[in-house]
């Protein structure tokens, strides 16, 4: 009972153990925050790339730049391609690089006549970022509304949103997420000066309004979608602050039109017949009962900041997927078995020690994984089965060295095999290792899902051919090793 | 005993020829750029029909843009490619609506990129396999010499290259998939002439090795040559089985790789320790000796 006192034995109970404890949540139908998702490839399901437009927003963010320097330092500016220019026959002597550093900006260039300012690259990638993550928010309740609850969403990049949503796709995902929703009251205007005119495609309708809208969309709190004589409608309801602006802008205008602008599209613009104080209204206008729930879901969770374009769009349907898992534990399966019968032919028991180490190299990869909550796709199972083949390779790479140090009759030739392979093992796995983790990092899609699976692989391998093989290889007797012919 | 250090300036040979046929084709055959790198459309479909009554359902569209419809092997799955160019909704809803107007065909899988979208992607790839190039060569670096990391990085160029010529000659798709199975290429390749490397290693090390850097060279490929053997033919026979048992768009992956893995063990054997001897490594070795 020597290999009572071995460290490596109870590590590797240990091991065992937490591999059992880690995985088991895994066939459990209950839910636990710990488990290894699928990707889109395996389940099936929908994924939207998104793209937030950066110059739309770049323009705005000039925009507000240049109301602060109106509003803060009573600075007359105008934007001049991507700058900002501010004339010079003002207070332009407040403009010092403090200020012009702390509104995230930085003097491009200095002249008589005035001054040039373009915003500093590293503030404007840290807005886009906040925004991209504002919008994030934004399309999650949407898709929320519509009731898809197992959809996982993130930040790509700057600018982008991965929007992934498992099984069945419902049609007005696509609608309701590349809607901007900005929508503006504007009352009529008869005069050229300042006004626009809107029009509605579908209908017809058009109508010439002030520019600049009485009210906005922002100060929405609630919309839902109501029955009016049989017609759906979009009932809305706005904040305090928006409900007494909008008391006043129809008391002023009792007998004017005013358009409701949706995109820059007219949705319809109805008579103001007398002051509405309550807060509330209707949009009523050539609505089916999904578009008109759609408008409603927008309008609630608000406007996206800048226009979204989908840049990607992938379907998978659920059979490949299945198909795809279950051809690739069989190959798995296959490849593990005349694996195991390859390794036992030429090294009869330390053969079999192999067979165990990549079994138990696969339990560490699963537990790891479930723990990380990893996602795993089919590139990432490929990441796996590169993981067994580095597995054997080191099994290898230690058997010919115990082999060797044998045959040179180094003394304790078992443990100096395993040491001198072992440093082999850690140069050759961490260049991989390292490699691997700047995919990770850089890397996009199935890149991603190939490196994480090859990261936790390498790790899991080092691990188990330290702990368990070393184990195996101690306690067995040089005798039946069958490694000193 | 092989004399492999004696090879070397055939393997230089040989190499040199391979890759300047990998330039070749790919200068002619290019390379066949799946919607990853180009954008457009891409579906997969199962189906009956044979590829040019595919081919018929997609007559009625513009035939400036490309269409490519590609059988995959030993399946009834097809991939349809389509070109789509930039501006194109409604290009795009006649292409979906004719693919719902033929039941017959089963989409298992339909993709969108955009172009500028997918431009963003070569450049992310190109970013990701250069960074991770660095990281290998200046891990070398740190624990081996220069000499080995130049040379570790050569081979492994060497590998990812030629299996790219690979891909263009059999008109494999090239998509972010097969850079993960380049990557895997170049992961195998510099494992393998690690391991080497770190033979040649501890046997210079030795003070009482008098031996000449040829002979050392000849001795570390000897005793790991049965490693080597051992380690590519285990896994060659992985991927065998996952070639006839991989789901049907993964099968040209295993394939391009069993070929990586062969070009990755020729260029261990053959090429990464020569061309350390050709850094003139022996005199390192010597002015460290004494």
């Amino acid at each position: 009972m020597t290999f009572l006192k071995q460290w490596r034995f109870w590590l590797s109970l240990l091991l065992v153990g937490f591999c059992f404890y880690f995985i088991q949540p895994n066939f459990n139908s209950k839910n636990s925050d710990f488990k290894i998702n699928f990707g889109l490839d395996i389940q099936g399901g929908y994924s939207y790339l998104l793209e937030l437009n950066e110059n739309e927003f770049k323009q705005n963010l000039l925009i507000k730049t240049i109301q602060v320097l109106e509003n803060s330092y009573s600075l007359q500016s105008e934007i001049f391609e991507d700058q900002i220019y501010v004339p010079s026959g003002q207070n332009i002597e407040d403009l010092n690089n403090m200020v012009v550093q702390s509104l995230g900006l930085e003097v491009v260039d200095r002249s008589d006549d005035g001054i040039y300012l373009g915003i500093l690259e590293q503030s404007f990638n840290q807005s886009l970022s906040e925004m991209t993550l504002n919008a994030v928010e934004i399309v999650r309740s949407r898709v929320d509304f519509l009731g898809n609850k197992e959809l996982s969403i993130q930040k790509v990049g700057l600018n982008k949103i991965l929007l992934e949503i498992p099984g069945d796709l419902d049609n007005n995902v696509k609608d309701v997420i590349s809607k901007t929703a900005k929508l503006t009251l504007h009352i009529e205007k008869r005069t050229l000066v300042n006004s626009k005119v809107f029009l509605n495609e579908e209908t017809g309708e058009e109508v010439r309004v002030q520019e600049i809208p009485n009210l906005t969309g922002d100060y929405i709190q609630d919309a839902s979608l109501q029955y009016n004589q049989n017609e759906p409608v979009v009932a809305f309801s706005f904040n305090k602050e928006g409900s007494d602006l909008f008391a006043k802008m129809t008391s002023e205008n009792v007998g004017s039109r005013f358009a409701i602008v949706l995109d820059g599209g007219l949705i319809t613009a109805p008579v103001i017949r007398e002051a509405i104080t309550g807060g509330s209204g209707q949009i009523s206008g050539n609505f089916t009962n999904e578009s008109a729930n759609n408008l409603a879901i927008i309008l609630k969770s608000g406007s996206l900041p800048t226009e979204i374009k989908i840049i990607q769009e992938k379907q998978v349907g659920p059979t490949l997927g299945r198909e795809g898992v279950q051809k690739g534990i069989y190959a798995s399966l296959i490849a593990l078995i005349a694996i195991t019968l390859f390794m036992i032919a030429y090294y009869k028991v330390s053969g079999l020690f192999t067979t165990l180490t990549i079994v138990s190299c696969l339990g560490l990869l699963f537990a790891f994984m479930t723990l990380l909550n990893t996602t795993l796709t089919l590139p990432g199972v490929i990441g796996i089965v590169l993981t067994i083949g580095m597995c054997v390779d080191a099994n290898v790479l230690v058997f010919e060295r115990i082999r060797e140090n044998f045959k040179n009759s180094t003394e304790n030739p078992k443990h100096e095999g395993f040491n001198s392979a072992y440093v082999t093992i850690l140069d050759s796995n961490l260049t991989t290792l390292f490699a691997a983790i700047f995919l990770f990092a850089f890397g996009f899609g199935p890149i991603r899902g190939f490196s994480i699976s090859l990261i936790i692989g390498i790790i899991s391998s080092l691990i188990v051919t330290y702990v368990i093989l070393k184990f195996f290889i101690n306690v067995t007797s040089e005798k039946y090793l069958g490694l000193n012919k | 005993m092989i004399n492999f250090y004696s090879y070397k300036n055939k393997s230089y040979l040989a190499s040199s020829i391979l890759i300047i046929l990998t330039v070749i084709i790919i200068f002619f055959k290019g390379l066949n750029l799946g919607i990853d790198f180009k954008g457009g459309l891409n579906f997969e479909v199962r189906s009956n029909l044979s590829n040019d009554q595919i081919l018929n359902v997609f007559q009625d569209i513009n035939r400036d843009r490309e269409i490519i419809v590609k059988k995959e092997i030993g399946s009834d799955v097809y991939t349809i490619r389509i070109e789509t160019g930039d501006d194109n909704a409604s290009f795009i809803e006649e292409i979906i609506q004719i693919i719902k107007d033929h039941p017959e065909m089963e989409v298992l899988i339909s993709e969108y990129i955009e172009p500028t979208f997918s431009d963003e992607l070569i450049k992310n790839s190109l970013y990701a396999m250069a960074s991770s190039l660095l990281v290998i060569a200046f891990y070398i670096w740190i624990r081996f010499d220069w000499q080995f990391a130049a040379s570790g990085i050569f081979a492994l160029l060497h590998d990812v290259f030629i299996a790219i010529g690979f891909m263009s000659l059999f008109n494999i798709e090239f998509n972010l998939t097969m850079i993960a199975a380049l990557l895997l290429i170049a992961g195998y390749s510099i494992n393998d002439t690690i391991v080497l490397f770190d033979r040649l290693r501890t046997i210079t090390s030795d003070e009482d090795n008098k031996d000449t850097f040829s002979d050392n060279v000849n001795k570390s490929i000897k005793l790991n040559l049965r490693r080597t053997i051992l380690t590519s033919f285990t896994t060659i026979l992985a991927l065998i089985c996952l070639v006839i048992l991989a789901p049907v768009n993964l099968t040209e992956m295993p394939i391009v790789f069993i070929f990586g893995v062969c070009i990755g063990t020729y260029s261990s054997l053959f090429l990464a320790l020569g061309i350390v001897g050709d850094f003139n490594y022996e005199a390192v070795l010597r002015a460290r000796d004494s």
